[in-house]
């Protein structure tokens, strides 16, 4: 804790705020009536008071973060390319467009913070024609950038008006180069959160950037074993009040991608506990191990309906297997986790707080036994005093 | 040119396949290798990421039989996008044993172009560079 001498750690979360000092991590629950900041200085005043602006970090994940559409020519490679960088950019929401299909794919209403058009390597032309610009002309967009093959790119600039155009994604060997969207996305991350009314009041407190939490998460990854005993392949699961992440390392995925990075995230951007508790049951509804898993925990669906704490351990309880069922074989996902293969599941946010080690394990345990008819059984690790956050924060 | 390879479905002859590589590269084509494990949806994307003019599916345990049925299902999803490809497929085609005048034409008819069972590899690449010259 050394590094955190005369140093304030705040994450703004959905539902939380956490305060991380050399002391203590404390947690307040968000007044949703109240603006962010007002919320934060009103009930944590003494302590802010107590440092200067040089010294106090902010992480936050309560903005929603950008809405993507992506607009790709095949699922294996643009699509899945543009995908896996957005994610490990912090961005949620996440939509996708296949180009064969465009002119069959109804045109979002609602207003995309930015649309990623992408295809082809770059010796590649003629990729993309007037059924893109028809389906742009009906989009209604902030940013637009382009991450294909670079024969396309003046065509493109001439007919996409304030198209931003970096290096291609996918390189002459078909592999996946990250690192100029990431950059460009993680920038529009920051300058969205520098313009949210409700975020931007941070700044009179802080004279640091403020980050996003998952980015913040997924620094600490390499550096887990520095807290926690940790066997790899390892997930990490966030379940928080909107949202729940996952980060993984890729040696539980069969992929065509080659990155540097060890660890991918994944979000599921309507599995919460607070705010997206609805969806959530929804998922839970329609999933047919659901009522059994429920039998296990000795309650009925009824538990739903009802807003006590046993109802919100359950939610957690419920989250857990969801999540588990999302990324295995069982639910054709985004991405399959080999989770036989999986030694430790990490869990972090407010679930570390709730519900107990042995609960958790009992959920896994169950998981394996119903899903994946496996006894295989990875160790829990709980992160109960949110190091994985103020460990990405002092190293970031 | 432009050759996409690698092995289909659950198959992992990874030094036939970098054997393939090599051989094509040395014939001068230029090679995107997607390796071994690979699924059929996957050849087919990569042949529309490079516009390949070859699609070139090795199997060693039989394994393509299975996969490789749903080629015309594909072909028919990308449309004119996979027009101009040529499908070829070689190696070891079938579990267990089988006549190649069974299988050839069967594999034909799930929609390639060439197709060698059991047959060197120098052959299968020969007939290959022949079928594209003649093509052109």
């Amino acid at each position: 804790m050394s590094k955190l001498e005369n140093k304030l750690l705040i994450d703004v979360g959905s539902t939380y705020f956490k305060l991380c000092t050399k002391d203590n991590v404390q947690q307040h629950f968000r007044d949703f009536n109240k603006d962010i900041y007002d919320d934060l200085t009103y009930k944590c005043a003494d302590i802010i008071k107590n440092y200067n602006k040089e010294n106090i970090h902010i992480c936050s994940s309560a903005n929603g973060g950008l809405s993507t559409l992506i607009i790709g020519i095949t699922n294996s490679f643009s699509l899945k390319y543009a995908t896996n960088i957005a994610f490990n950019s912090g961005i949620n929401i996440i939509d996708t467009v296949l180009f064969r299909d465009i002119e069959k794919t109804s045109i979002p209403s609602d207003l995309i913070d930015v649309v990623i058009v992408v295809g082809g390597i770059d010796s590649v032309s003629n990729i993309f024609d007037e059924r893109l610009f028809k389906f742009l002309d009906g989009l209604n967009y902030s940013n637009i950038v382009y991450v294909g093959s670079e024969k396309d790119s003046a065509f493109l600039k001439e007919n996409i008006q304030n198209l931003s155009i970096l290096p291609n994604i996918i390189n002459e060997k078909l592999h996946v180069e990250e690192e100029n969207l990431k950059e460009y996305l993680t920038n529009l991350y920051q300058a969205d959160i520098m313009g949210k009314e409700d975020i931007k009041h941070l700044y009179n407190i802080t004279s640091n950037q403020i980050f996003s939490t998952p980015y913040i998460v997924n620094k600490t990854l390499p550096m887990i074993d520095s807290k926690f005993k940790v066997a790899d392949p390892y997930i990490l699961i966030d379940i928080g009040g909107a949202t729940t992440d996952i980060h993984y390392s890729k040696d539980l995925v069969e992929e065509n991608m080659v990155t540097e990075n060890e660890y991918d995230r994944l979000v599921f951007k309507k599995l919460g506990v607070y705010k997206s508790k609805e969806s959530l049951i929804f998922a839970a509804k329609n999933n047919e191990f659901v009522y059994e898993l429920l039998a296990h925990l000795k309650v009925t669906e009824n538990i739903f309906e009802e807003s006590s704490e046993k109802a919100t351990r359950i939610l957690m309880q419920l989250a857990i297997f969801l999540v588990l069922c999302k990324v295995s074989a069982y639910r054709k996902a985004y991405v399959n986790l080999k989770l036989n293969a999986l030694n430790s599941i990490v869990l972090t946010g407010g679930i570390t707080k709730v519900l107990k080690q042995e609960e958790i394990e009992d959920i896994v345990t169950f998981f394996y036994k119903k899903i994946l008819n496996s006894q295989h059984n990875p160790t829990i690790v709980m992160d109960n005093n949110y190091d994985v956050w103020t460990l990405g924060m002092l190293e970031k | 040119m432009k050759v996409v390879t690698g092995v289909v479905g659950n198959d992992i002859h990874v030094v036939a396949n970098r054997l393939i590589e090599l051989s094509l590269q040395a014939r001068g084509f230029e090679v995107f290798n997607l390796g071994v494990n690979t699924y059929l949806e996957e050849f087919v994307d990569a042949v529309v990421e490079t516009n390949a003019d070859i699609l070139l599916i090795s199997s060693l345990n039989g394994e393509a039989e299975g996969w490789c049925r749903e080629v015309k299902i594909l072909k028919a999803k990308y449309g004119n996008l996979l027009d101009n490809v040529v499908f070829m497929i070689g190696g070891n085609l079938v579990v267990g044993t089988g006549d190649a005048s069974d299988i050839i034409p069967r594999f034909k008819n799930y929609g390639f172009d060439l197709v060698f069972h059991q047959i060197d590899l120098n052959t299968g690449l020969d007939e290959l560079e022949k079928f594209m010259k003649e093509r052109n």
